[in-house]
């Protein structure tokens, strides 16, 4: 049975987003199974209409310029791009809390790389065997 | 068992992965996406500017049932081997 990492994604940031993407893809790269919960921001950020247009930072706002640029100069792949090699050589599956999905008024279709809406209740079942698992 | 710099040197890789200029995770996701193209048997080169990939690739092999089999350092990049085994 492949080792399995679970991660809750509350925040819809791209600075965790971007942490985030590099661990899950990661740990798909190394044969693990990685199942991604979203909820509130996770879910707005996953959004066909948000997903690429979000630079949102949730640390050293004042740094986010000098970020970006350093990113773009490194030819550093967005985060989104990432998680998406990640999803097609690997075993990723992203849930998107139906709660936060009703909030967003938003269906399985509206969402980036989602393969399901989930209920908490499922999810927490789903992952109980993880050996690890992140909150972001 | 790591093999010497000549023996790696005169390996005929099938398939060489160039994931110079990437960062983490770049060139262990692209040694996932090409491994699939080597026979088993055969041997996959990864080029990398990290020497972090190294190890992180050592792993990898490690984890995922491969040989890393050495690695080569080069003038701004390092050359790693692994063998295909399943």
């Amino acid at each position: 049975m492949a080792d399995k990492m679970a991660i809750v994604v509350f925040s819809g940031s791209v600075d965790r987003l971007l942490g985030m993407s590099i661990l899950a893809s990661s740990a798909a790269a190394m044969d693990w199974e990685v199942d991604i919960f979203l909820q509130l921001w996770g879910v707005y950020a996953f959004k066909k209409d948000v997903m690429k247009e979000n630079m949102n930072f949730s640390e050293f706002e004042e740094l986010k310029d000098a970020v970006v640029k350093r990113i773009q100069e490194l030819n550093f792949p967005m985060w989104y791009d990432i998680l998406k090699q990640g999803k097609e050589t690997g075993n990723i599956h992203i849930y998107a809390c139906s709660t936060a999905a009703k909030a967003w008024n938003v269906t399985k279709d509206d969402l980036e790389m989602v393969d399901d809406l989930m209920e908490a209740g499922e999810f927490i079942e789903k992952v109980r065997d993880a050996k690890l698992s992140f909150f972001i | 068992m790591s093999m010497s710099p000549d023996e790696l040197k005169n390996l005929k890789p099938d398939k060489v992965v160039d994931a110079r200029g990437t960062s983490c995770p770049g060139p262990l996701l692209e040694a996932k996406r090409n491994i699939g193209q080597v026979p088993v048997g055969g041997v996959m080169e990864v080029l990398s500017s990290d020497a972090t990939t190294v190890r992180n690739l050592q792993a990898w092999a490690k984890k995922v049932g491969h040989e890393y089999l050495g690695h080569i350092e080069e003038a701004g990049y390092y050359r790693i081997f692994v063998r295909r085994k399943k």
